[in-house]
């Protein structure tokens, strides 16, 4: 079920495609080519662990429908192993395979039928924060963010306030608490956030980070805690000030 | 086991109606026979009373006129008969401290009634049984009623009746029995009539509840036969009904579920053009049909997502989808409450507040929206300044693909589902959608939608659920 295509020169990274669709498969791989990645394919489970045995693999695309052991059990079975970043393929509506995906170990996901632009745009995002050391990787592998009674569950991005209440959060907004998150009770300038939070979003309909900021406070603050949460530094940045625990 | 035991007979409505009929004929008949009964029978007593106690008081003044003691015994003797026994003795055969009962009372006042001349008399009314015989006088008046009449000389002249008064007055009663027995029956009818038709209302009942989305237990088949075999109908019916509705659909969903694999590789060949205008238009219809697509699984999926029901604020919500409207350069202003907890699923609901949104955006110029609390409600409006909806087409733009006229012309696009999922997102939460033409032009959609109550504010209280969690058995994926 392995295919492997010619390619230029390419040391982006070793790219597994997980797709039962070969079509698919092929253009994907010819897509992330052109992007300059080294691609492999495989069709289904039991060639993807085969794969994984025989290369190094910087990253997988896997679609969650397919034929035999499903992606999510897949997804599982990798992690027992591997911290290798997982994308998965979805379907839109598939809301609860997408969220035990998640919860499987998946770093990401993409709808079907998803703009090849925005594969790639997760692709580097997964691939430059597994690259990067992740300092905090515990945020990566917990799913749940504590901070003064609220509730971050990252693995179904919602946010919770401390009365069990769905605040609906923007991609933007979700990042940039992420960030906070991660950097608790550090001054952050304009430049390092703007970093930190566009890591997971091509979205170029970004407002400045100011603009970003303050709609996020207005979503975690109320009267009694205005101004507690995300403090202004005159002249250097923002810091997050709540005690921020991980479980 | 009732149904076993009658059938030698058709169970039909015919036969239990019949048997009702019957029934109450009979009781009627019974009753009309004891009632009658009960009145002669209570008029010839009266008779014989009267007849007894008239002679008592004859047979006193012929005894009482004679003086000689020998000849009073003999003269009382003389007229004693079978049903009227007489003694003349110098003691009163009931003891003068006989326990007075209710029923030697009411013969006083009887005997007093029928023969007014008892009124002037001194006389002693007891019943052997009671305990009012002189001590030695035997069994032989036991059962019987005594009547004791003084004498002017103070001696006594005993009489002794079997047959004295046992039956009761009740002329006048009787047309009251006989209405107290017809409403009884009539009662009676009337329950027995509700049981046999029960399972027919319990039919109707079903009828007017049946819903393609939910798998209700069927009717139970009981019942005269005639409705046993309507409900049986009935549900074979409703089988085959939801059977064709979900082949359909799932056919629908399918189609469109299979839809994606291709949408999706031409994404990724469009993606391999060099020529970068053609490149744009091919990723605009493609799209549009994704949003075709999507659109019509989510309108299959109303009510049947097994997205489960939690507490959500509505107006951070709103306020996202404002805030991605506004940044991608839509005339957008949100105005009101920073927060509204409800309850329900916030994926369908954003995906319906977007939906309205989409539309005023789509026909206006320019929007605004307001969110504030009513009493138990949130209350959400969407205003454009758009053409409006002719007043007649209301209740038409909630029809699945429905689209008005200028739509259509104008090219705005769009599946026609968008308020049909937007109305069924927010009756399935229990909420209310209604639009209104604005006096200056532009639409004016408001939406009601109940706030969440007070008490499942507290963490991790999962009591109280919505009632839309327990329609979660289609498990259709879509």
């Amino acid at each position: 079920m392995e295919t492997e295509i010619a390619s230029p020169p390419n040391d982006h990274g070793n790219i597994l495609v997980v797709d039962d669709d070969s079509e698919i498969r092929l253009l994907v791989t010819k897509f992330l080519q052109r992007h300059g990645y080294h691609v492999h394919s495989a069709g289904e489970a039991d060639a993807l662990q085969e794969t994984l045995k025989r290369f190094t693999i910087d990253a997988i695309i896997l679609d969650v429908m397919l034929p035999g052991t499903s992606g999510i059990e897949a997804c599982r079975r990798i992690r027992q192993t591997s911290a290798v970043p997982i994308i998965l393929l979805t379907a839109r509506s598939e809301e609860d395979i997408r969220i035990s995906g998640l919860e499987g170990g998946a770093d990401d996901y993409v709808t079907k039928p998803f703009s090849p632009r925005e594969l790639l745009a997760r692709l580097r995002s997964v691939l430059r924060r597994s690259r990067g050391g992740d300092p905090n990787s515990s945020a990566r592998t917990q799913n749940h963010i504590l901070f003064d009674g609220w509730v971050l569950d990252t693995s179904r991005r919602e946010l919770n306030t401390p009365d069990r209440i769905l605040i609906d959060l923007s991609t933007g907004e979700y990042n940039l608490l992420v960030a906070f998150l991660e950097h608790a009770n550090r001054v952050l300038s304009r430049e390092m956030l703007m970093e930190l939070a566009k890591t997971r979003t091509s979205d170029p309909f970004d407002r400045t980070i100011d603009v970003q900021i303050s709609r996020l406070r207005r979503k975690l603050e109320n009267t009694e805690n205005a101004g507690q949460i995300i403090k202004t530094v005159r002249g250097a940045g923002y810091v997050f000030v709540p005690k921020v625990s991980f479980g | 086991m009732r149904e076993r035991s009658i059938r030698w007979l058709p169970d039909t409505i015919v036969v239990r109606a019949v048997m009702i009929l019957a029934g109450a004929l009979i009781a009627i008949s019974l009753v009309g026979y004891w009632v009658y009964r009960v009145g002669a029978e209570g008029l010839a007593t009266t008779a014989r009373d009267k007849g007894l106690a008239e002679r008592i008081v004859s047979i006193k003044r012929a005894v009482g006129a004679i003086p000689d003691e020998i000849e009073r015994d003999k003269a009382a003797h003389a007229l004693a008969t079978a049903s009227l026994e007489v003694h003349w003795s110098k003691v009163s055969l009931v003891l003068g401290n006989a326990p007075v009962t209710e029923r030697s009372r009411a013969m006083e006042d009887r005997l007093k009634e029928l023969v007014p001349e008892f009124g002037a008399e001194s006389f002693r009314v007891g019943y052997a049984d009671d305990g009012a015989l002189n001590a030695g006088e035997g069994d032989a008046y036991k059962h019987m009623l005594l009547v004791s009449v003084r004498l002017e000389d103070g001696s006594w002249l005993n009489f002794a009746s079997p047959t004295f008064g046992t039956a009761h007055h009740m002329a006048g009663n009787i047309l009251a029995i006989a209405a107290i027995v017809g409403s009884l029956i009539i009662l009676i009818a009337i329950l027995l009539l509700r049981w046999v038709t029960r399972p027919l209302r319990d039919l109707a009942v079903a009828a007017e509840r049946f819903s393609l989305d939910e798998a209700r237990d069927p009717v139970s088949e009981n019942g005269p036969a005639e409705v046993r075999r309507a409900a049986k109908a009935f549900n074979t019916m409703g089988e085959r009904v939801r059977r064709l509705v979900s082949e359909r659909t799932m056919a629908l969903a399918a189609v469109s579920h299979d839809l994606r694999t291709p949408i999706t590789r031409l994404r990724l060949r469009s993606e391999m053009l060099d020529d970068e205008p053609t490149r744009n238009l091919i990723d605009d219809d493609l799209s549009e049909m994704e949003l075709m697509i999507n659109s019509t699984l989510e309108y299959l999926s109303v009510g049947s997502t097994k997205e489960p029901s939690k507490a959500f604020d509505l107006a951070t919500m709103i306020r996202t989808i404002v805030d991605g409207e506004a940044d991608r350069g839509q005339p957008i202003t949100l105005k009101g409450i920073e927060h509204a907890p409800v309850l329900g699923k916030p994926v369908a609901m954003k995906r319906a507040m977007w939906n309205i949104i989409g539309n005023a955006l789509k026909y206006g110029s320019a929007t605004t929206i307001h969110i504030k609390r009513e009493g138990p409600q949130v209350l959400f409006e969407v205003l454009d300044d758009g053409p409006g909806i002719p007043d007649a087409e209301f209740e038409k733009v909630f029809e699945p693909f429905y689209r008005i006229e200028s739509s259509r012309s104008r090219q705005t696009g769009g599946t026609g589902l968008g308020l049909t999922i937007a109305k069924s997102i927010i009756v399935e939460h229990g909420g209310t959608i209604s639009l209104h033409n604005r006096q200056r032009g532009g639409l004016r959609v408001s939406v009601r939608l109940p706030v969440k109550p007070a008490e499942t504010a507290m963490p991790g209280s999962g009591k109280r659920e919505d009632a839309s969690t327990r329609q979660d058995h289609r498990n259709m994926r879509f």
